[in-house]
């Protein structure tokens, strides 16, 4: 299994890999976790990263052949190997819809062009010469698609195991999140500073946390920041939340909608969330309004003045995140 | 990203000034594009872009500016003997002539040479410019080509062309509505169009329409297009008994040619030898979702057959081109819309514009990109103390950096070659 690593940043490609390791342990097969660490700045050193993926050899380990390498992100899935099928979390999206975006980090010099169309190409190699590719989300697929022209197949993935539960409503909303601009946090607090009924949980922690306090500060105490939580804690603010919010902006997959579905939570996200939006549905899972903060204000009141309603919500969540299993996944990663 | 673009434009009666008219717009909607103007000075650019055909009052000038400054080359057809012919001796250098004759056959290409120039043989542009296409000259000036075919970029490769090949589709024009003529009909109506000569196959195309007329009476052949010095047609006509089954128009404006192509029922475009070009006049019939017979060579090879029915240059052209006039006839509708999912899948103008910016933005910087990364890998070489760099030579092939590569081609998951090596080998990874 090969994932690259970010030192000292765990978020949910980091759980669904480890979770994945333990799902083909659980059944049976020998299975090991392959990593290098990641840093793709400045400029080309993104090259060098995938150049690094590309040296490792897989064949073999300690004289024993390795039947299968399943790779999820870029550049781990620039590694080669026969049998290798690649299940496609997140591309460099800086060399794709990220590019000329207040999210992109390359520029106009003709060196920063090149490098995009370097990454393109590495995509194209290394997606193209694998026996299967699966994305996370139709969104992830349709980005293959459109930039890459790769045709992929549909595999969502468990969120973590964490023990979930469900529980009456505090009335507060909760965003789980790492911390960093594209994560869109500062239009919940901008929310909350337009409803003043409105009490929020941020559970995680990232290089924006400093600005999101400050811009929660003027807000009377009803913002928590809670940093990084232990599991049981974790799931026991799933549980007593009113809903999770959770809208970045064009998401690829998004385990947290999938959390707290299976803490029987409704979701209120954005029209622009991308990934998300597969599964949470306007009125049937959850509450889907423009990415301004009036418009999420107003879905946080519409969740808060019918509690009833918004717990019908996230049971009808509940039934569809039961529905993706690891036995699912392993099977096709596998087949 | 400034672009000098360097082309044929209209009102020049060229199929690649006509591609440019299409390109400009959508490439402009991207990037910033110059048009270079000949006997002006030369526009300051990131990168140029030369679009050569085999042309020599249309070419020669951006054959000069290639000379003088190099950049990425639009191979719009592999055959160029005429264009070298007419920026050697047409300009009085047969030296240069003799050079690249010699370039591309050695001591025997230089005899050859001679003996054109001494009017001891016939003029090889005219009379077999197939064997002798004379691209060499042209490759050695290019940074990184343009191709719109495997075939010419597999001609290019077999000629030692080393830098970076894009294999990027002829743009389909985008399709508004097309009024058929209502004054030329057949049932069916069978159309040809384009210069009118032995090369396009017009005898054996005659001859089988001939074939085919006796099982249906009515139709007609459309034959659209200057005919050739020596070609003589009439007579062709009559001794096939064809006088009053072919309708012949010379030259016809663009709206008028649409037109004329939206009321046939089957378009013929048949091609031997090949100068290794891919028509315009394909692109467009097939744009229009026109049941299209071509010759299975070159570039007209790799159409899908689906959309296409290819017929081979052998003993039984004649009757296989009278068989398959037959079934595009009957077979028009399923034909045509394969035609025009093909179209839109690959020739869609906003895909070809980005593969072209793609293209571009990598010859702009790429070789920024490789040094840097190669520079690295070097020191990390040195440092540990690798000797072989075999290995890691075909790892950095296999991404695109060192050697002969393969970069972002059209369907972008064609590996490298296995290792080519030539920059390693040659010393790059030397810290």
């Amino acid at each position: 299994m090969c994932a690259p690593q970010v030192p000292f940043v765990r978020g949910g490609a980091e759980l669904m890999a480890e979770e994945l390791v333990g799902a083909l342990r659980t059944r049976g097969h020998e299975a090991e976790l392959v990593t290098i660490p990641f840093k793709w700045y400045p400029g080309t050193r993104v090259v060098d990263q995938a150049l690094l993926w590309r040296l490792a050899d897989l064949d073999e380990a300690d004289g024993r052949p390795i039947d299968r390498v399943i790779a999820t992100k870029f550049p781990a899935y620039c590694v080669r190997h026969p049998n290798k099928v690649v299940w496609v979390l997140h591309q460099f999206r800086q060399a794709y819809d990220y590019d000329r975006t207040e999210l992109g980090q390359f520029g106009e010099s003709a060196e920063d062009r090149a490098t995009i169309q370097a990454v393109r190409r590495l995509d194209a190699v290394a997606l193209g010469e694998a026996r299967r590719v699966f994305a996370t989300s139709r969104n992830v697929a349709d980005r293959l698609r459109r930039f890459n022209g790769i045709e992929s197949e549909l595999l969502p993935h468990p969120p973590q195991a964490l023990p979930y539960r469900s529980a009456p409503s505090d009335g507060y909303v909760l965003s789980v999140n790492r911390l960093d601009r594209a994560k869109r946090v500062d239009l919940l607090l901008e929310a909350a500073r337009l409803d003043t009924t409105l009490r929020l949980v941020i559970v995680g922690d990232g290089p924006d946390r400093g600005r999101l306090e400050q811009l929660a500060g003027g807000l009377d105490g009803r913002v928590e920041f809670a940093g990084r939580v232990e599991p049981e804690r974790l799931a026991d603010l799933y549980a007593r939340s009113l809903a999770v919010y959770y809208a970045p902006v064009d998401e690829d997959f998004g385990m947290v909608p999938y959390e707290a579905f299976l803490s029987g939570k409704p979701v209120l996200t954005t029209l622009d969330a991308g990934g998300p939006l597969e599964v949470v549905e306007d009125g049937a899972t959850g509450v889907v309004t423009a990415p301004d903060a009036a418009a999420v204000a107003a879905g946080a009141a519409r969740l808060a003045a019918d509690p009833a309603a918004a717990s019908a919500l996230g049971a009808a969540g509940k039934l569809v995140a039961e529905r993706v299993t690891w036995d699912a996944c392993v099977d096709a990663l596998l087949s | 990203m400034r672009v000098a673009y360097y082309s044929p434009l209209p009102p020049s009666r060229s199929g690649i000034a006509d591609y440019s008219s299409l390109l400009l717009p959508a490439l402009r909607d991207r990037v910033e594009v110059v048009v270079a103007d000949p006997g002006r000075r030369a526009p300051a650019a990131d990168v140029c872009l030369y679009h050569i055909g085999n042309d020599p009052d249309a070419h020669g000038w951006i054959l000069d500016a290639l000379g003088r400054r190099p950049g990425v080359v639009v191979l719009h057809e592999y055959v160029l003997h005429h264009l070298i012919a007419g920026t050697t001796i047409g300009r009085r250098d047969g030296r240069a002539y003799l050079a690249a004759m010699e370039r591309e056959l050695g001591v025997a290409g230089r005899l050859l040479g001679l003996g054109v120039l001494d009017n001891l043989l016939p003029l090889l542009w005219e009379t077999q410019p197939e064997r002798f296409p004379l691209c060499g000259p042209v490759l050695d000036l290019a940074a990184g080509l343009v191709v719109h075919s495997r075939f010419v970029e597999r001609r290019a490769r077999e000629a030692g062309y080393g830098g970076p090949v894009w294999r990027i589709p002829h743009p389909a024009w985008p399709m508004e509505h097309v009024t058929p003529v209502a004054d030329v009909a057949g049932d069916p109506l069978i159309g040809c169009f384009g210069f009118l000569n032995m090369n396009k196959r017009v005898p054996e195309l005659l001859r089988a329409f001939a074939a085919f007329r006796r099982h249906r009476p009515g139709a007609r052949l459309l034959l659209v297009g200057a005919a050739a010095e020596r070609f003589d047609l009439t007579r062709r006509l009559e001794r096939l008994g064809l006088g009053d089954g072919v309708e012949r128009l010379d030259y016809v404006p663009e709206e008028r040619l649409w037109s004329l192509m939206a009321a046939c029922d089957v378009l013929v475009n048949l091609r031997y030898p090949t100068m290794g070009e891919t028509s315009g006049s394909v692109i467009r019939g097939l744009s229009l979702g026109k049941a299209m017979i071509v010759s299975d060579v070159g570039s007209f090879a790799e159409l899908p057959s689906a959309a296409v029915l290819k017929v081979p240059v052998d003993e039984l052209e004649v009757p296989m081109l009278a068989a398959a006039l037959e079934l595009a006839a009957d077979r028009k509708e399923a034909l045509g819309s394969a035609a025009r999912r093909f179209i839109e899948r690959e020739h869609a103008l906003d895909r070809v514009a980005d593969l072209y910016v793609a293209a571009l933005e990598d010859a702009a910087g790429g070789e920024a990109v490789a040094d840097a990364v190669l520079r690295r890998v070097a020191e990390a070489v040195a440092d540990v103390g690798v000797t072989d760099t075999t290995w890691l030579a075909a790892r950095l092939a296999e991404i695109g950096l060192g050697g002969p590569s393969e970069p972002a081609s059209e369907h972008g998951s064609e590996r490298g070659p296995e290792p080519g090596t030539d920059r390693i080998r040659s010393g790059a990874l030397a810290p």
